[in-house]
């Protein structure tokens, strides 16, 4: 298992060599890069009357004209004075040290940015994970066994419906009628926490939260509520009608045993490999879920990185979260191989 | 950890036994395989533009197949995909004549004695504005007014019905178009609540959310339609060489498409998006989620390659010379595009929503062209104006739905795995 284990992740390398240069790449390539974009709200700055934010000082005429020397000094700031393949592995060398450059907006190493939004991204993205496992499996089971009854009729219009409205979308629906936009005051509009937080003793905090986690938690589950429902049904169903199955029905088991204590615990196996991207679903967040409830998590970063040109922090974001999909998919492989006797590690 | 340490950890690693035959082996095989990859890879990349014509022939022939029919007779038996497919296909031919029937270009104006049919030309205009040049619209000129920008009909109507004139003006059905500003109509700000004119109110700046969901409802299914095929052009081709070929070729472009589909996706277009600047926004957006969405595909592709491979008739075409694309879209192709038609709704609905999650955050389709994701960033904006998300979001809904009971009926039809439905 050692073996295999340590195979798979010197595998990774190369994968990880590929990425982050097609991560490296994109950002340089691209027409309209960091320094043509600096260039032009320098440009926009200098005709406005000299306001706005500029990246740099430097020299240039008062015609709104960049000069040579600024250009030359905007590649050096952004790195684009050296030939790509330097570039690159200087770059490189730095992000497998940790060291992901400074942010532009926020003035910080893009590594602590980026790590302080860790913990808000994991509460709510662990919250509604551990929830749509609690919600779909039983349900899943439940369905399976009342396959073509009533009750399996009526929960596959949630899961239809679950299916064919985005989380996100169905979050703005959920304020308009709870966020006291046009019908309901029940819950805040977003955030993590009401602006009087710090003055609450510990119940009204955990109220607190509570409170503002319940609506972006719900969105989170709804996300993936009708694939890990269908998965777990139709897994069970199709244990159900194996051999095994019969036989234990066969020998007298009653139908609460054969199904909890045979089918089940083989049906959970294509359950137990979308565990392996708990992970990368706890920390990327959802970009839209972040942004509908104004939850400043990893999603929203990267949003408003790409909003305000912090190249840096983008590019951060991009390694950490492709780096995780990769550990993700490691991480199912294995549990795979773990819960399935079947497969051998090799 | 020092160097030293490094260093041990390496010679430990490199003495490992199946490790050195590993690393044996892929050296054997890029020393032996290289230049016929290299050739491969070229041969693919010269010959891709040249391929539409054999994936035609190739889909023809699969819709000739018995098989196919047989699954289609079963997909017909269906009814609730069935009818959300007429359904679906009806609404979407439809969608196209929405400058004739939402819009708000007069359907005829008769003015001093002589007939004219504005929406006739500004139909044209709105498909064939871009490719030649012809009068697309009346002015206000043209039927006695003063000025010269296009004529308002709306308020050329109520002029001729104050005028008491042999004059006439008949509207379209639903006589507002997606891009004009009802401003003039209110006093209150926008956005305006529904109304018996504006049925689904106003936006933000009073624009008719009615006409936007529905023109929303044609741009959307053409960008997933389009978006569907372009990435299942790059993922069958690129799956039937990987199954076909099979070796060193195989592993080697299997790595790259690991590497690929572990960069996220939206963020990758978001990043993109933000950064180009270009006047065909749309252009730009088909071919990243194309370029990005291509991946599935493969895997299901090649394995139904290296199934077929296996078989008699392919044996028998490589016995009598024929060329290896021959066979590849000739032979095995027909035979292989099962999961192509069943995976393709649901292709469809990631699409859609793709697209709307790209317009909601801003890096969609450029301004002012009627979106549901707009619609839907505006709504956040003006919780108190339920019409902005109630809107959209039936639209979403509706097609999503309609397009995922396609997806179950195909799938029953098409895949014999029996327990692998939503339902």
């Amino acid at each position: 298992m050692a073996t295999y284990i340590l195979r798979r992740m010197l595998l990774m390398i190369p994968t990880f060599i590929g990425i982050t240069f097609i991560c490296f790449a994109v950002m340089r390539f691209v027409p309209g890069g960091p320094v043509e974009q600096a260039i032009m709200q320098y440009k926009a700055a200098m005709m406005g009357g000299g306001g706005g934010e500029v990246a740099s000082g430097g020299s240039s005429n008062s015609t709104g004209e960049v000069s040579a020397e600024m250009v030359e000094e905007l590649k050096r700031i952004y790195g684009f004075d050296k030939p790509f393949h330097i570039a690159y592995l200087d770059w490189f060398f730095k992000v497998i040290q940790f060291d992901l450059g400074e942010s532009y907006s926020y003035q910080r190493p893009v590594w602590d940015v980026i790590s302080s939004r860790f913990p808000v991204s994991m509460f709510f993205g662990g919250i509604g994970f551990v929830l749509s496992y609690l919600v779909c499996v039983p349900l899943g089971v439940m369905k399976a066994t009342k396959h073509g009854q009533g009750f399996d009729w009526a929960s596959s219009i949630l899961v239809f419906i679950g299916y064919s409205i985005p989380g996100w979308a169905a979050g703005i629906v959920l304020l308009v009628i709870f966020g006291g936009g046009s019908y309901y005051n029940v819950f805040p509009l977003g955030g993590m926490q009401s602006m009087n937080y710090h003055d609450l003793d510990f119940w009204g905090k955990v109220g607190d939260k509570f409170h503002h986690a319940v609506l972006p938690v719900f969105c989170y589950m709804m996300g993936s509520f009708a694939t890990t429902t269908v998965l777990m049904k139709n897994s069970l169903m199709e244990n159900l009608g194996q051999d095994y199955v019969r036989t234990a029905f066969a020998k007298g088991l009653s139908e609460k045993k054969a199904i909890f204590k045979h089918a089940l615990r083989n049906s959970l196996i294509p359950l137990a490999t979308g565990l392996g991207h708990f992970f990368s679903f706890l920390l990327a967040g959802s970009y839209l879920i972040e942004k509908v409830f104004d939850i400043h998590g990893m999603g929203l970063l990267s949003f408003e990185s790409l909003i305000s040109r912090d190249y840096p922090v983008t590019l951060g974001i991009l390694v950490i979260s492709s780096i995780l999909a990769l550990i993700g998919n490691l991480l199912s492989d294995l549990i795979y191989a773990m819960v399935d006797p079947r497969i051998r590690f090799k | 950890m020092t160097d030293a340490d490094l260093l041990i950890i390496l010679v430990v690693l490199s003495l490992h036994d199946g490790l050195r035959l590993g690393a044996q082996r892929l050296f054997y095989n890029i020393l032996q395989n290289g230049p016929e990859l290299l050739w491969n890879g070229l041969v693919f990349l010269v010959r891709s533009p040249l391929l539409l014509p054999d994936f035609y022939r190739a889909v023809v022939g699969y819709f000739q197949s018995p098989i196919f029919k047989r699954r289609a007779d079963k997909f017909r038996s269906l009814k609730r995909g069935y009818y959300s497919f007429l359904m679906i296909t009806g609404l979407y031919v439809l969608s196209f004549f929405l400058p004739l029937l939402v819009t708000d270009v007069a359907w005829y104006v008769r003015y001093e004695g002589q007939s004219y049919f504005p929406v006739v030309r500004s139909f044209a205009g709105y498909y064939l504005g871009n490719v030649i040049n012809f009068k697309s619209s009346y002015f206000e000129s043209d039927f006695g007014l003063e000025g010269d920008a296009p004529v308002k009909y709306r308020s050329l109507k109520r002029n001729f019905e104050e005028q008491k004139s042999n004059n006439k003006v008949v509207l379209a059905p639903y006589p507002y178009s997606p891009n004009e500003s009802n401003l003039d109509e209110y006093e209150a700000r926008p956005p305006h609540k529904p109304d018996r004119t504006h049925w689904f109110g106003t936006d933000d700046r009073g624009r008719d959310v009615f006409a936007r969901m529905l023109y929303g409802f044609q741009i959307s299914m053409t960008f997933a339609l389009i978006v569907t095929f372009l990435s299942y052009l790059i993922g069958v081709s690129v799956g039937g060489y990987l199954g076909y070929y099979g070796g060193m070729f195989d592993i080697v472009v299997q790595r790259i498409v690991e590497i690929w589909s572990a960069i996220p996706f939206l963020f990758a277009v978001m990043i993109v998006v933000s950064i180009v600047k270009t006047n065909h926004m749309m252009v730009l957006l088909i071919f990243l989620l194309a370029a990005f969405g291509w991946m599935g595909m493969t895997y299901y592709i090649r394995g139904e390659f290296l199934r077929e491979k296996a078989k008699d008739y392919v044996a028998a075409a490589i016995s009598i010379g024929v060329k290896d694309t021959t066979i590849i879209f000739r032979h095995i192709l027909p035979n292989a595009l099962t999961p192509v038609i069943s995976f393709m709704p649901f292709a469809i609905v990631g699409n859609i929503s793709a697209l709307v999650s790209l317009d909601f955050l801003g890096f969609g389709l450029p301004v002012p062209t009627p979106s549901w994701g707009e619609l839907l960033n505006q709504g956040r904006e003006y919780l108190k104006s339920y019409w902005l998300v109630f809107a959209p979001l039936g639209g979403l809904f509706t097609t999503l739905m309609l397009v995922s009971f396609i997806g179950e009926a195909v799938r029953e039809a098409f895949d014999p795995k029996q327990y692998s439905r939503l339902r």
